[in-house]
């Protein structure tokens, strides 16, 4: 017996050679506590296995128990330091990961901040060579989907919840009966980016081989992909080197806005809107019917209805190849071509186009026009045929191609599989984080077809349109608490690693597939999906590399970076001519106005539609926040005598669409623009009742694109909805008010012209201005920033990425209405111009952290003060509230907190254990009463000077990098040391193009401006 | 030729009442127990208190956002209320103080009341700056005293000069209406014969005794008190200007400011002591010791003030053009033709416009049309504060932060309620203390004091 034992059994501590060897006598012995002979009355064996210690300790836990059971003690969660810490986890200290951000089809490279264990904020990834550390404003606020207390938190079968076990073990059913009966699985799907997921689609295909998959996303760039398909032979297109191009002609394109990737577009662009040093402009035109961000910053705007855009190129292409061509063109197309004359476009916008015909002539090859995603696939390919014509395909990067992992299904696609669905031939729907019930054009008659399937099962992060007709709702991770990959464009791979374990009992969606494809519940592991994540990695991406690294060190230093680079070989193809000369042809042509529909800039498809700090964030263009609305021209409100609030209807084809007016200057006379995304009915607070479903207005039977119409009506139809902004509505011609901002000289611009002749021209008359207090003396460090306005697009993430870093609270539509957001940044919108023709400024505006600040020296309590570093500080404890501050202060940037905001939002949804998470804990969370305003982000000053005082260092200025700064896309804002004459923010406070808004009074700002250069011909504005 | 010889003076009084009939006249309405009329006067500005109280409850446990406020209006009812009520305050002293080192014996029959007012008033102005602030259980940080966090007040800011000034307005006030209530006092002691009563008006009489000395001690010291409240009569309302004419606003920032304001307060507070005067002389049948010659004068002073006013309101408009300023000439254009422009209507309406009535003698002692014109001045005032504050808050500098601010029902509660406040204490004044003084108007009796002529 004794040699049976094996060594591991051993004990560390013995008092016998039998006991060393865990003698089973001995054993025996202990258990069996009393002498043989003493338990004749009864068997010890037959009693319970519980030892006398054990006993009495379960009796006084039980005591315990129940005595801590009877009195109302809360657990407050005592604070208890790790007697054994995680590695790299040192409490007050963060931890960046890198990852992979799904907000949208990009998939930018990001670093998630995290603080013991929490994620807290998110930034680019530096190292990602697409997004190069920038995030859009819906990446830097996805992060507070995750703490969603409205997240699904357990699977449910018909509103009742179910376990995971039992829902898997249902649905392997279900699956492995419809392959059985040869019914239809479709696994419908958003836009894949994950090369990953797509394998695991393939084997779910493979696995149950009558399975379809159905990719359908509201907003794609479907039309480009498809023209590309027709010019070039292949869907992938690729970049476009915007930073060489001297001239842009941007067609209804959004790119600066949210069209492709437009981070990086963001960065591209301003490459050649740099004025320190050099003045090598660009030049942008836009012809557009709506007023897009990208049309802010367009040097010549033309306004032209999307549904004149085919003739507008065509014209263009018949007017550029009068000089010559750098492809040749047969003479079937040029008298194909020639039936289009610029002279229609000319009546209003003659000098303007030929401004333009003249750039693109002179600069062949070094100019680009650019289709925007809405535009139909026509317009996309005689827009690539007018590049050929210019020799400007040079300026496409095809090292970048855009990737497409699974095609777009087409509306004939979608129209058989809800056929079948009504036929019964459908066993199974799998809504694979996909919402179409939303998201499909009404008349494709999804919604109605869905009831026909016998199972229908949604994998989804929150309750939505399409899970309320599911029969299994199985809830998903967030992205934050997920592994996956992307592979968006050729040559970047990069990988998505989680940063949190699940916080409700959610399943990573892949793993849920996995599971099923397997047809057992029981494989389900929580790291299914990881395993198969780095199996598919090192088949596909760890053997490419050829790298020496072996293939665990290769994972994580790919983890660690969040993006590898591969070497996939691309190729350019020929234009094909002969395609488009057969696809010429005259464009089906409306009588009534042209209804375009574009993506929300900030609830994207409807997705962040329960997002606060999205919905709150003031549209680029109309600062309008929590509502979308029918964009109009001032001539056409004027026409239709309607005016901002009052109701239209917008009819397409027969369906109808109530909602309010927006007279927006600028607009295309035809032209109504309404933003998808709005009006879900199945979603969280947040978003419930948020504007109108433009989805509606949506039909399969468009034929121009899915997102224009050229047969709209509209009508009033009296009544009012309040549209709520940050920012007054002035009508832009009211004398009034008209141009304020410039001659207050807030707003200083010049001409590129204008520069080139006086570089002083901003400074010809400068004003003496003399204290008469003592000044304060700024010795070591003093902060300031310096916002460069040629750079910046009114892209908000900045707002958004301040809102996060600084806890700012939510507020709601009717504090918003009230006037009391709590954004301690905004972007301020100013018309100059005329309504049919305005010249649009922007203008981050801040805290100035006056040297002479006007809030300090009315605060009877001190609350407000100056630090010798020149911040302008809020001790909110000291805090009474008299909002004479926030009077005084003429650039009106303080907030306070009328309400305890913490809890006044939608009942306090926001106030509840989890999403409290989300704050920064280094900043205080302030409440009602208590005035607040932008700190320059004086955590991270403390952070960096504290860290300087540990390594031994003084404090470098460029050390600090503020939350604005940080996701900056365009870099236009820098952040430093004006002591320091070597730091960027000193030289720009030189920079002859620098000034300070509302200088004359004395007041000192600290935030200096960078005066907006126009590249027009003229040297007037 | 004229026979009215302007070499003597006026009688106060009309017709030569007795002494000891004034005495009972005075003293009737403290003898007398409270009537039906009043007790629903006092029910109704209970209620308007109660609405006060409700108002400021929803405030304190919601926060400021019950009221209209927004940024960039972060001043609106509050600091309108509070400027108003001082002004108010205005007559009080400037009645007792200053027309009493003029010599202006007519001052007697009206003073004491409108004393009783300036302290009503301010009691009620008082609680503005403590209510509109955010975290008013904090509100005791305004004020400077040693504590553990080392911070000491911001003695640059007006707001604080505020908390001093209102503070000292009203211990003067206070005391000087005292000190003039004591020989009253000592009269109604002899007069009562209830125990209770009796004990009250014989502890705060301090033992006078109508002895020569007294009468030379309280000469003196009620002389000394009204060379002290004479300069707070035009710094109280100074101090309160600087708040806005220490920024740096369009529209605040004015150096007019001071002179405007101690005008504008003494044109509103004349206007509120007439109103109620008008009604206490007709309850009490005061008539003839408050008599329309008295009246009368008040109207003129309003007539002067208000035509102050016009001419501060005229040269604001001036130097905002002269200034060359564009901002500031803006603020101003935007008064009058703004999306305020309703209220800078009403304001010049009924202050300027309205008091200019006063140049007809018909009008000034004509008591309904005296009334009415004394009710526009009073809105009028009230308006002006509007106009200054909130019409230049809400279109500053930038037009990117230019915001309307609508008041809300919480707002209109604690305007009502203040009202509220204010009236009952007057009841109450009006019913628990003489509100003439019944020692000064003896005083001036036809035939009271010594002449050269008959005696």
């Amino acid at each position: 017996m004794s040699d049976s034992i094996k060594s591991s059994d051993k004990k560390e501590l013995w008092k016998s050679l039998n006991d060393y060897n865990s003698d089973p006598d001995v054993l025996k012995l202990k258990h069996d506590e009393f002498v043989e002979g003493v338990t004749e009355d009864f068997d010890p064996s037959k009693l319970s296995g519980i030892s006398r210690r054990k006993f009495l300790a379960l009796l006084s836990a039980s005591a315990a128990l129940t005595a801590t059971a009877c009195t109302d003690y809360r657990d407050k969660g005592e604070i208890i330091p790790y007697n054994k810490r995680p590695e790299e986890v040192f409490p007050g200290v963060a931890n960046y990961y890198a990852s992979t951000c799904n907000g949208c089809g990009q998939a930018c490279g990001i670093l998630i901040k995290t603080r013991e264990g929490r994620p807290i904020k998110v930034d680019g990834n530096p190292d990602h060579p697409v997004n190069k550390g920038k995030i859009c404003a819906k990446g830097q606020a996805s992060i507070l989907d995750l703490y969603d207390p409205e997240r699904l938190k357990t699977p449910r079968f018909n509103m009742n919840e179910v376990s995971w076990k039992s829902a898997d073990e249902k649905i392997i059913d279900a699956l492995n009966e419809a392959r059985k009966n040869e019914k239809e699985i479709s696994i419908i799907t958003d836009r894949v980016t994950s090369p990953t997921s797509k394998k695991v689609l393939d084997d779910f295909v493979s696995k149950y081989p009558n399975t379809k998959v159905y990719s359908y996303s509201l907003v794609n760039d479907e039309q480009r992909r498809q023209a590309w398909l027709e010019s070039y032979g292949t869907t992938e297109y690729p970049s476009v080197k915007f930073e060489e191009a001297n001239i842009i002609l941007a067609l209804d394109a959004d790119f600066l806005g949210n069209e492709g990737n437009y981070i990086e577009n963001m960065r591209k662009f301003t490459a050649k809107r740099e004025v320190v040093g050099k003045t090598d402009f660009n030049r942008l035109y836009v012809a557009e019917g709506r007023m897009s961000a990208t049309g802010m910053m367009a040097d010549y705007r033309i306004s032209i209805s999307p549904s004149m855009q085919y003739e507008f190129v065509m014209a263009l292409i018949n007017e550029l190849t009068k000089n010559g061509s750098s492809i040749s063109l047969d003479a079937n197309t040029k008298s194909k071509i020639e039936k289009y004359s610029i002279s229609s476009f000319n009546k209003k916008d003659k000098e303007k186009l030929s401004h333009l015909i003249n750039d693109l002539n002179s600069n062949r090859g070094k100019a680009i026009v650019y289709a925007g995603d809405t535009l139909p696939k026509e317009v996309h390919a005689a827009v690539n045929l007018l590049n050929e014509i210019l020799g400007n395909a040079v300026l496409y990067d095809y090292s970048s191609l855009s990737k497409s992992l699974i095609n777009q299904s087409s509306k004939e696609e979608i129209s058989k599989l809800v056929d079948s669905m009504k036929n019964g031939k459908v066993g199974l729907v799998i809504h694979f984080d996909s919402n179409p019930v939303y998201t499909l054009p009404a008349d494709f008659g999804y919604s109605s077809a869905i009831k026909k399937v016998d199972k229908v099962i949604t994998l989804t992060e929150a309750e939505n349109e399409t899970s309320a007709v599911s029969n299994y709702t199985l809830p998903i991770n967030h992205a934050f608490e997920s592994w996956g990959d992307a592979n968006t464009r050729s040559n970047v791979y990069s990988l998505q690693q989680p940063v949190i374990s699940p916080i409700f009992n959610t399943r990573q969606k892949e793993s849920v597939l996995l599971t099923w494809i397997s047809g057992n519940s029981n494989t389900y592991k929580e790291d299914l999906y990881h395993q198969y994540l780095m199996n598919n990695f090192n088949s596909t991406v760890y053997t490419k590399k050829n790298t020496f690294a072996d293939a665990k060190s290769f994972w994580y230093s790919a983890l660690h970076d969040g993006v590898v680079l591969l070497n996939e070989s691309t190729q350019q193809n020929k234009f094909n001519l002969t395609a488009f000369n057969n696809n010429i042809k005259e464009l089906e042509k409306g009588n009534g106005f042209t209804l375009h529909l574009t993506e929300s800039y900030f609830v994207g498809d409807g997705k962040f539609a329960n997002n606060g700090w999205l919905q709150e964030t003031p549209h680029p263009v109309t600062k309008i926040t929590w509502d979308n609305y029918a964009a109009i021209s001032p001539k056409l409100a004027k026409q239709l005598n309607v005016e901002m609030n009052d109701l239209v209807t917008v009819g397409a084809g027969k369906v109808n669409l109530e909602l309010p007016v927006l007279v927006q200057p600028g607009m295309d006379n035809e032209t109504i623009n309404i933003e998808l995304g709005y009006g879900r009915t199945v979603v969280g607070e947040v978003g419930k009742e948020v504007g109108s479903n433009s989805i509606l207005l949506m039909s399969k039977e468009f034929s121009l694109s899915p997102y224009i119409y050229n047969n709209a009506t509209i009508k009033k139809t009296g009544g009012t909805h309040k549209l709520v902004s940050t920012q007054e509505h002035h009508s832009l011609d009211d004398t009034f008010v008209k141009d304020l901002h410039r001659t207050r000289k807030i707003i200083q611009e010049g001409t590129v012209e204008k520069y080139k002749k006086e570089q002083n021209f901003l400074h010809e008359e400068k004003e003496m201005l003399v204290g008469i207090t003592r000044e304060h003396q700024y010795t070591g460090l003093k902060w300031a920033m310096a916002i460069d306005l040629n750079k910046c697009t009114s892209c908000s993430a900045c707002v958004t990425s301040c809102n996060v870093e600084n806890n700012i609270p939510v507020v709601g539509k009717d504090q918003v209405e009230r006037g009391r957001e709590m954004q301690w940044m905004r972007i301020d919108r100013y018309y100059s111009g005329t309504p049919d023709e305005p010249i649009v400024s922007n203008q981050p505006m801040l805290c100035q952290h006056c040297d002479n600040a006007p809030c300090e020296n009315v605060c009877p309590v001190n609350a407000t003060n100056h630090s010798p570093d020149g911040l302008n500080q809020m001790a909110y404890n000291r805090c009474v509230g008299t909002r004479y501050c926030s009077n005084n202060c003429p650039y009106k940037v303080r907030r306070y907190n009328f309400f305890n905001y913490r809890d006044h939002f939608a009942d306090a949804y926001y106030e509840n254990d989890l999403t409290s998470l989300v704050h920064n804990p280094e900043v205080t969370v302030r409440s009602r009463g208590v005035m607040e305003k932008c700190t320059f982000c004086v955590q991270r000053i403390m952070e960096a000077r504290s860290n300087a005082t540990r390594d031994g260092k003084t404090l470098n200025g460029n050390d600090v990098v503020t939350a604005c700064q940080q996701a900056c896309p365009t870099n236009a804002i820098t952040f430093g040391d004006a002591n320091d004459p070597n730091s960027d923010v000193a030289k720009l406070r030189e920079h002859n193009l620098s000034y300070h808004v509302l200088e004359e009074l004395n007041i000192k700002p600290n935030v200096t401006y960078i005066a907006k250069l126009r590249n027009t011909h003229s040297e007037e504005i | 030729m004229s026979t009215v010889d302007y070499t003597r003076e006026l009688s106060v009084l009309e017709g030569k009442p007795a002494l000891r009939e004034l005495d009972d006249l005075i003293a009737k309405p403290l003898e007398s127990k409270p009537n039906k009329k009043f007790y629903i006067a006092l029910a109704i500005t209970l209620s308007m208190t109660g609405l006060f109280v409700i108002g400021l409850a929803l405030t304190f446990y919601y926060g400021i956002g019950m009221w209209g406020n927004n940024v960039p209006v972060g001043w609106a009812f509050d600091i309108v209320n509070f400027v108003f009520w001082v002004g108010i305050g205005h007559a009080g002293t400037l009645i007792s103080a200053i027309l009493f080192l003029f010599r202006q014996k007519w001052r007697t029959g009206i003073a004491r009341f409108a004393e009783g007012m300036t302290i009503f008033a301010v009691m009620t102005a008082g609680l503005f700056p403590l209510i509109h602030v955010g975290r008013p259980w904090l509100a005791g940080y305004l004020f400077p005293y040693p504590n553990q966090h080392s911070v000491w007040v911001n003695f640059t800011s007006p707001l604080l000069w505020d908390v001093f000034a209102v503070s000292t307005y009203l211990t003067v006030s206070l005391i000087f209406w005292y000190v003039g209530l004591i020989p009253d006092l000592a009269t109604l002691r002899e007069r009562t014969s209830h125990k209770i009563k009796k004990v009250i008006y014989s502890v705060f009489s301090l033992g006078w005794r109508f002895s020569n000395r007294h009468w030379q001690h309280y000469e003196m010291v009620y002389l000394i008190l009204a060379g002290f409240a004479t300069p707070l009569v035009l710094s109280v309302h100074t101090i309160v200007s600087f708040d806005f004419a220490v920024s740096v606003i369009p529209g605040w920032h004015t150096t007019i400011f001071p002179p405007y304001f101690v005008a504008g307060a003494v044109f509103s507070g004349f206007a509120m002591v007439q109103n109620v005067l008008v009604i206490v002389r007709k309850v009490f049948n005061y008539e003839h010791i408050i008599t329309v010659d008295t009246l009368e004068k008040m109207n003129k002073i309003m007539l002067l003030t208000g035509s102050m006013v016009g001419y501060a309101y005229a040269m604001e408009f001036f130097i905002a053009w002269y200034s060359g300023v564009e901002p500031e000439r803006f603020t101003f254009f935007n008064r009058a033709l703004g999306p305020y422009a309703w209220a800078y209507w009403i304001m010049v309406t009924c202050n300027v416009v309205s008091p200019q009535l006063f140049w007809f003698k018909k009008i000034r002692r004509t008591i309904p049309v005296m009334f009415v014109i004394a009710i526009f001045v009073n809105i009028g005032m009230w308006f002006e504060r509007f106009v200054i504050i909130v019409t230049s808050l809400s279109r500053d500098f930038l037009p990117s932060s230019w915001a309307y601010y609508k008041p809300t029902l919480v707002d209109g509660m604690i305007l009502i309620g203040s009202f509220g406040f204010f009236f009952t204490w007057i009841l109450l004044f009006a019913k628990a203390l003489p509100v003439v003084s019944m020692a000064e108007v003896k005083a001036v009796v036809d035939g009271a004091q010594p002449s050269h002529k008959d005696h």
